[in-house]
């Protein structure tokens, strides 16, 4: 919804409080900074897909494109993505959104009583240990009927990480109550949103390893020059370039189908738009990382320098909101099914019916 | 990050869909139906000139040119839609692509108003064809150093004499822009010295030998200079000023949807290949994920257009489109190749091998002409702040 300079300063706003924080702190990327989320609340981040009515700040995704680049940037230690879509997932499905930071679920094991109690484990929990509600699809109901589950002391945390030390865990209960939200509210599920999400984090970190990259190479003599007079590391660094630059149109594209959701956009088209923006992001990832690291060297591989903050993540994220595969596998289908005759004319159509919103 | 390593979405203006609908109903009768796929392949380079004349006679060449020359005041955003709408139905633009793109709009831009008069109109209405002087046997990635010399004479003509090679479509063009020094190279000032002439094809003293190309195609060419005598007015814009202005024209030249839309007709025949549910996984997923690279490509060449439209000079931007572009579009015929069924030869006679086996070996040119990948990832180098 903000306009253009709107947008400007929020992405500013965001770069100066995650720059500050990761400046400052101890920065073992993992651990939960608690200072910077408080923060982050107070700004209104968190909650910036909630509707205003519902407490929320109102933004769209383009406005959230910024701030999860931001914090790829600077590979901020906060559940930032996975609060704004299970806040943005529970506030559709009309679900009250609690004031406590949200995670989801990647998948659901148990049983849900007649009492509004569950009992069993949430697989997948990014953040778990930290959060005060997770939101999750109700399995073997074919529409995925959308719940809140209420952490509650019945909870037990099975800690895991993924590579780059952010917590993925999985939520053990004896009994916690739930809430049950309206099925498909918007036409897309959680993981779609995810995927969303770990693009525009993906297009930052990746823009954050090539800056790194780039100063490097300007800054490391080898044979009495900066490596980055040779030219073969140059090219290199071009291609890095060239492959970010994909990344970020396709998670600024994506980003505006969501916020287009509705309005121009069908849940169809947002879903190919998603597919198709997640697994380019997957795609740079390979290059960008494996490229970074090159023009790093042995300093790189170290525990103590900061690259990995950037490609740990690249990494891991490159599994999370879908792989190559799943993606690959599903907008194969479809474009297949569609065939010759309609494969140009579907990608046309999407961006002219999403130039033109209804309003 | 430097600007150039972003790019905005576009919103198309709201008559879009129309004037698409419009483009494509005109091709389907434009276009016969079995027109064959393998000529749909790298379409630009494909010449026809009553098809490009009946382009003009539709309004479709020089669109976004003044009226007063022929041209159609409209946007330069349709202007882009129609050209990837050409491309990707491959339509047979080759005859009049180049004078479109580039050389056109050259003359509007630094020609006099005669020159103006003279070639722009009759480029419009796709009856005057142009090619591109640039490279020589000896200067091309590296074009300051250019041999082809430009003397004035005393009455104010010019006699040049020199050669250019790789000319596209010189033998069947009418008008060329030569690159020519006119005061010696000086090492100091390796782009200083040079400018840029308007020659007409049976100039005396110029002479065009086709050169036959890996496949057996003739479409390039040699032009040798022997004392070709040129009016005053030939030349284009400013004397000393060559370098500025083809250094424009590149990035004219660099910058539209040809540069990852010249083998969509694979793609189909692909997908036509393996019907509407492949069984294998490895297919699917292949096709899968050369669409969303053909996706994101023309997401970035779209912000590319906008940028264009809004009279920025995206010029890295564009280096970036085409070195994307150029690697996708090598990587798909050896993977085509690669995921074809047992049951494929490449000495077979059918749309789906003549298309394939066409762009296996045409698509290293790709990185060669308009700027070759390492000319270009230098240009992105230094968008990057290394050189
Ligand atoms: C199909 C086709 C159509 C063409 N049409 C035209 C046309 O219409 N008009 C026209 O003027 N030209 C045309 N060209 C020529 C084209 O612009 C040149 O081929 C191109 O600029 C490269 O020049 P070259 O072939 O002389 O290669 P070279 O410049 O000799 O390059 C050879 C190799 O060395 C590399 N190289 C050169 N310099 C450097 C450097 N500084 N750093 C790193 N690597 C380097 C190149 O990248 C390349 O890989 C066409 C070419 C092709 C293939």
């Amino acid at each position: 919804m903000a306009d253009l300079e709107q947008r400007q300063m929020l992405a500013d706003t965001a770069d100066r409080l995650f720059a500050d924080a990761t400046k400052s702190a101890e920065t073992d990327a993992a651990g939960f900074d608690a200072a910077l989320w408080a923060q982050a609340v107070e700004l209104g981040l968190p909650s910036l897909l909630v509707p205003e009515g519902l407490g929320g700040a109102g933004g769209d995704w383009e406005d959230a494109c910024v701030v999860l680049q931001a914090a790829g940037f600077h590979a901020v230690p906060l559940p930032l993505a996975e609060h704004l879509i299970a806040a943005q997932f529970a506030a559709v499905a009309g679900i009250d959104v609690p004031t406590t930071m949200l995670s989801f679920a990647s998948a659901v094991e148990g049983r849900f009583s007649a009492s509004r109690t569950f009992e069993g484990r949430l697989l997948g929990v990014p953040w778990g240990r930290h959060a005060g509600a997770v939101v999750a699809l109700q399995p073997d109901r074919p529409d995925g009927v959308p719940l809140l589950i209420r952490r509650s002391d019945a909870f037990e945390v099975e800690p895991h990480v993924n590579p780059a030390g952010e917590p993925r865990d999985t939520l053990v209960t004896r009994g916690s109550p739930f809430l049950v939200g309206q099925p498909r509210p918007d036409g897309l599920l959680l993981h779609e949103r995810l995927a969303v999400a770990r693009c525009a984090q993906i297009a930052g970190a990746l823009r954050a390893a090539l800056q790194r990259s780039v100063e490097y190479a300007g800054t490391r003599k080898q044979f009495g020059r900066a490596i980055g007079q040779f030219q073969a590391v140059q090219q290199q660094l071009a291609q890095f370039g060239t492959e970010v630059a994909a990344a970020s149109a396709a998670a600024t594209a994506a980003c505006r189908a969501m916020a287009r959701l509705g309005n121009g956009v069908t849940a169809a088209d947002a879903r190919f738009t998603i597919g198709a923006a997640k697994l380019r992001c997957n795609l740079a990832i390979g290059v960008g990382t494996s490229t970074a690291h090159q023009v790093h060297a042995a300093i790189g591989f170290t525990r103590e320098y900061d690259l990995r903050r950037s490609t740990q993540r690249l990494w891991s994220w490159r599994s999370e909101g879908g792989n190559d595969r799943d993606w690959s596998d599903r907008l194969g289908r479809q474009v297949c099914a569609r065939g010759a005759e309609h494969f140009w004319s579907d990608l046309t159509a999407r961006d002219d019916a999403a130039s033109s919103p209804r309003e | 990050m430097p600007t150039p390593f972003t790019f905005d979405p576009v919103d198309l203006p709201p008559g879009i869909p129309a004037f698409r609908a419009e483009i494509r109903e005109w091709l389907a009768r434009e276009m016969p139906r079995d027109y064959p796929s393998h000529q749909r392949a790298n379409c630009w380079a494909v010449y026809d000139a009553d098809f490009s004349r009946r382009l003009g006679a539709r309004g479709w060449i020089g669109m976004v040119w003044p009226k007063t020359y022929g041209g159609h005041e409209r946007s330069p955003i349709e202007r882009y839609v129609l050209m990837e709408e050409l491309l990707a139905a491959g339509a047979p633009v080759g005859a009049h692509w180049i004078g479109d793109r580039q050389t056109a709009p050259a003359i509007l831009r630094y020609g006099t108003e005669a020159q103006k008069q003279r070639y722009v109109p009759a480029v419009a209405r796709g009856e005057c064809f142009c090619c591109i002087g640039m490279s020589e046997p000896n200067a091309g990635s590296d074009l300051a150093s250019v041999k082809t010399r430009a003397e004035r004479l005393p009455d104010g003509r010019w006699k040049i004499n020199g050669q250019k090679i790789w000319t596209t479509l010189a033998h069947k063009s009418h008008l060329i822009i030569v690159l020519a020094r006119t005061s010696p190279q000086d090492e100091k000032n390796r782009h200083a010295g040079l400018s840029q002439f308007l020659l007409e094809f049976g100039t005396p003293g110029m002479r065009v030998q086709p050169i036959t190309d890996l496949v057996g195609e003739q479409h390039f060419n040699e032009i040798f200079f022997e004392d070709c005598i040129v009016e005053a007015d030939g030349l284009l814009g400013t004397e000393g000023d060559g370098w500025k202005q083809v250094t424009a024209e590149l990035s004219l030249e660099r910058s539209g949807p040809e540069r990852y839309l010249s083998s969509m007709s694979l793609f189909h025949e692909l997908l036509r290949r393996v019907g509407p549910d492949p069984a294998s996984d490895a297919v699917r997923q292949a096709i899968g994920r050369l669409s969303a690279e053909i996706w994101t490509l023309r997401q970035m060449s779209l912000s590319v257009a906008g940028q264009l439209a809004r009279g920025e000079d995206p010029y890295v931007q564009a280096a970036i489109v085409k070195d994307l572009g150029n690697v996708f579009e090598q990587a798909l015929p050896p993977l085509v190749q690669s995921l074809a069924d047992a049951g494929v030869r490449l000495e077979q006679d059918s749309d789906f091998v003549r298309t394939l086996a066409l762009l296996l070996q045409v698509s290293p040119s790709f990185s060669l002409r308009g700027g070759t990948r390492e000319i270009l990832r230098g240009i992105i180098a230094r968008g990057l702040g290394l050189r």
